[in-house]
């Protein structure tokens, strides 16, 4: 877009979290609530409230006090919140103690940690799963 | 730039990241991703160079360096800086639109009446129950 090309010099030497295009971080605070769809390519941190659908190719991380309600589809997961509902995670799912989560996931590899609760399903697919680095 | 006001936390939706849907918040939002449908913040909206919202807005203070189309409330003031491009219908109690910015549309000035007509705190009124 020529419209903003005098401006986009200047904003590539803003310092960035990340530069590599679309891996960097978003937030989505405790006190925003989002019902709907929710896509993208780089990673998301949620405190707040979604409800509807994320389809994620980074990696999802839910810290309290969020509550996810709906379909999760994502690279990896980390949680430490609450989610209710279809989790599938192409790598890695992990439970952390404070973790509440209800309903089906599926995932390569899953990690549970002491004090975690979960309610429901967890489907291991094994071709994606076992890989060691 | 914006968002350094009072409020706590600013929530980021970056650049690769897409919401269609309805967004409710306490706090302020930094678009540089895109975001459809609906959005109602106590806070303030910023709308980054590479953000695109298209939306109806209702914040108190927004700022536009990236593309907003639809019908904008902002309770304070509505900015858009020189990268910025808004088409639509705007409401603002200020406006400040730079040069080489682009507005298309209505804009309309939000009365500077008594807050306390609008839905701010209304008193607490006895109502006949049932």
């Amino acid at each position: 877009m020529g419209l903003f090309s005098s401006k986009t010099k200047a904003g590539q030497n803003l310092p960035r979290k990340e530069n590599r295009a679309g891996a960097e971080t978003s937030l989505i605070g405790a006190r925003i609530s989002v019902q709907g769809k929710i896509t993208g390519s780089g990673s998301l941190i949620v405190m707040g409230k979604i409800e509807g659908e994320i389809d994620l190719a980074g990696e999802l991380v839910v810290s309290p006090p969020a509550s996810l309600r709906g379909e999760i589809r994502a690279q990896a997961i980390a949680v430490a919140g609450a989610i209710e509902g279809q989790i599938s995670v192409r790598e890695k799912i992990h439970l952390e103690k404070t973790a509440a989560v209800s309903g089906e996931i599926h995932a390569g590899r899953i990690s549970i940690a002491d004090g975690a609760q979960l309610n429901g399903s967890v489907v291991m697919n094994r071709e994606s799963g076992r890989k060691e680095s | 730039m914006a968002g350094e006001t009072n409020a706590t936390v600013t929530s980021i939706l970056g650049r690769s990241l897409a919401i269609e849907g309805e967004v409710n918040g306490e706090e302020s939002l930094h678009v540089d991703g895109r975001l459809k449908g609906s959005l109602r913040l106590n806070g303030d909206l910023v709308v980054g160079p590479s953000g695109t919202v298209e939306a109806e807005i209702e914040v108190r203070d927004i700022f536009i360096l990236g593309t907003v189309t639809g019908k904008v409330t902002a309770r304070r003031r509505f900015e858009v800086q020189p990268s910025g491009r808004f088409q639509g219908e705007a409401a603002a109690g200020a406006y400040e639109i730079h040069p080489g910015a682009i507005f298309e549309g209505i804009s309309r000035m939000l009365s500077s009446k008594k807050p306390t007509e609008k839905d701010a705190s209304s008193p607490p009124k006895p109502s006949n129950r049932p």
